[in-house]
């Protein structure tokens, strides 16, 4: 079965080039002609994710694993973990620091809007072990 | 199916001149849909979708890529002639020049109705304000809306970011209105067809003459030919002077008149809206409210030229002079639109806005492989693009080292082509000769 697998690395705290990984993201879906709506939820996720990364982790990466019948993001990073995903699941719920906040991010809508526009999410992310989000979409 | 073959069914602008083009990679590396080529020294349009942004016409030091228009205007005596012009027209004279100057200088060319778009340019803005209104009540809109004035940026968004298409509103940009209008209002005052009543369009733009003969939006334009501002300059300076008539043509506040500059069209909305100019930064935000950011704003004006239409390859003023011109002219006349809001809304509810049909898709390229097929050729492409320098210098004469790989996967290039690998295999025969 054909499968193409990139991998994009995510630099942490760095906001000017935050979402560039998205847009390579987006670009490759294209590039292979998936559905609209697919490369739609696919571009709002890996942004979603990717800004995580940017605001929480140590620095981490993304894989893209594209199939004919799967697309999958895993996106992870050695930052300081979840403490609680079901709370972090919360729309409005955020550890962002104030400064974020004032820049726009960390608004608590990432994980809940990865959930929305996903057809399968696992989380898997304790206290200081890091975070890894496996996000995927099936081709219809 | 060939691409070129399908490509070559369109109508586009841009010429190239083959005596002046030097083969240089200028307009090749310029291209944001790759549809340039450098083959034998020569440029060639072929592979890709030209959305006739004229990026070419604008970097080539040659002058060698040209955009065609009706160089030369021709009133037929048979019809009656209209002219549509674009706001930008006036701020190409300079200070002391009134938008009414050159309407009645127009006239005096032997136009038989002169119309700009000023006045209709404020309709439209009304017309927008009700449809945010009204799409905020219902749940499946999609935001931030997308400005259907921009010929260049529909195209762009067809062929680049067709899940965008539903952010454009399905209402007729202020060019067509006024057109449209025209051949209603004067068919019936002359008791003639619509099609004796000659419309042409004054424009900084060389892209409209493709919405006039291939419009995306509307089933046919109404804009019967396009002439650029740039070939009527001096026409219209001659007739400019001594004002004996005391017509008065130009109707708008200063809202409709500053359309021409980035940011003109929204500073008409009493609403969330941003003003991008620019192709980069087109793409570049366009990018942006793909992967659903900007949801929070109602809506945004996109213009492919830098600094808006100004900035159109038709025009004559230089553009940042232009929009001191226009600064002032917009400040002249008032910041208050002149439309009466309850007439608008009133024909807005009758459909007076509305296109008569949904965007149609530009064809896209082969689709006929599947997905796997597909999955493969980018694995292809990924296993040459691991042996390519990187360089992005474009002398193979595609315009990087990713599509030069698509290209060699494709059958349209050979490693050879490249001057790294051709280096490569040089050495290496050089080096097994010496052993």
């Amino acid at each position: 079965m054909s499968q193409l697998t990139k991998r994009f690395s995510i630099l942490a705290r760095d906001f000017s080039r935050a979402g560039e990984v998205s847009i390579q993201v987006q670009g490759t879906l294209k590039k292979i002609g998936y559905d609209q709506d697919i490369i739609r939820r696919a571009s709002i996720c890996a942004y979603e994710s990717e800004l995580n990364v940017v605001m929480y982790g140590e620095g981490g990466h993304l894989q893209l694993t594209l199939g004919p019948d799967e697309i999958v993001l895993d996106v992870v990073d050695e930052g300081p973990g979840i403490e609680d995903i079901e709370l972090a699941m919360q729309e409005g719920y955020s550890t962002a620091p104030a400064e974020y906040q004032e820049m726009g991010f960390g608004a608590g809508m990432g994980l809940p809007n990865i959930k929305r526009n996903s057809d399968s999410l696992e989380i898997n992310s304790a206290k200081g072990k890091g975070t890894h989000l496996r996000i995927g979409f099936k081709v219809r | 199916m060939d691409d070129s073959a399908e490509k070559d069914s369109h109508v586009h602008y841009v010429q190239i001149d083959e005596s002046r083009c030097t083969g240089c990679v200028l307009c090749m590396k310029a291209c944001p849909t790759k549809a340039i080529r450098v083959k034998d020294g020569r440029v060639a349009r072929a592979e890709g979708v030209c959305i006739d942004c004229g990026e070419c016409v604008r970097v080539c030091p040659q002058g060698a890529v040209k955009a065609i228009s009706t160089e030369k205007l021709v009133l037929d005596e048979k019809s009656v002639n209209v002219v549509s012009a674009s706001t930008v027209i006036h701020a190409q004279f300079g200070e002391g020049v009134l938008p009414n100057d050159i309407l009645l200088a127009l006239k005096r060319m032997g136009f038989d109705y002169v119309h700009d778009q000023s006045y209709t340019n404020e309709m439209f803005n009304v017309a927008i304000e009700l449809y945010i209104k009204e799409a905020r009540k219902s749940s499946d809109s999609s935001w931030p809306l997308i400005s259907p004035v921009c010929p260049v940026v529909v195209r762009l968004i067809a062929h680049r970011f067709p899940s965008l298409i539903k952010h454009i509103p399905p209402l007729v940009t202020p060019r067509e209105i006024v057109a449209r209008e025209a051949k209603r209002r004067l068919s019936g005052k002359y008791g003639c067809k619509q099609d004796d009543i000659h419309v042409v369009h004054i424009t900084p733009c060389p892209a409209k003459m493709i919405c006039i003969k291939e419009p995306l939006v509307q089933s046919r334009s109404f804009l019967d030919s396009a002439i650029g501002i740039s070939h009527v300059y001096w026409a219209i300076r001659k007739n400019l002077g001594e004002i004996a008539d005391d017509d008065v043509l130009h109707h708008s506040g200063g809202v409709g008149l500053g359309w021409g500059m980035s940011g003109g069209e929204i500073a008409g909305l009493d609403m969330a809206c941003l003003a991008v100019s620019g192709l980069q930064e087109t793409i570049r935000y366009l990018e942006k409210i793909e992967m659903g950011l900007l949801r929070d704003m109602d809506y945004v004006e996109f213009r492919i030229c830098t600094e808006g239409c100004l900035g159109g390859p038709y025009t004559v003023a230089d553009k940042y002079l232009a929009k001191h011109h226009l600064h002032r002219l917009v400040r002249m006349f008032g910041v208050e639109k002149r439309v009466k809001y309850e007439y608008v809304r009133d024909l807005y509810r009758q459909g007076w806005f509305f296109t008569d049909k949904k965007m149609t898709l530009p064809e896209r390229r082969a689709s006929s492989e599947s997905i796997s097929q597909r999955i493969e050729r980018e694995l292809k492409v990924e296993k040459i693009m691991e042996r390519l320098p990187q360089k992005q210098c474009g002398i193979c004469g595609s315009p990087d080292c990713s599509t030069f790989a698509e290209d060699v996967v494709d059958g349209r290039a050979s490693l050879g082509d490249c001057v790294f690998m051709k280096q490569k295999v040089k050495k290496r025969a050089a080096g097994g000769g010496a052993k």
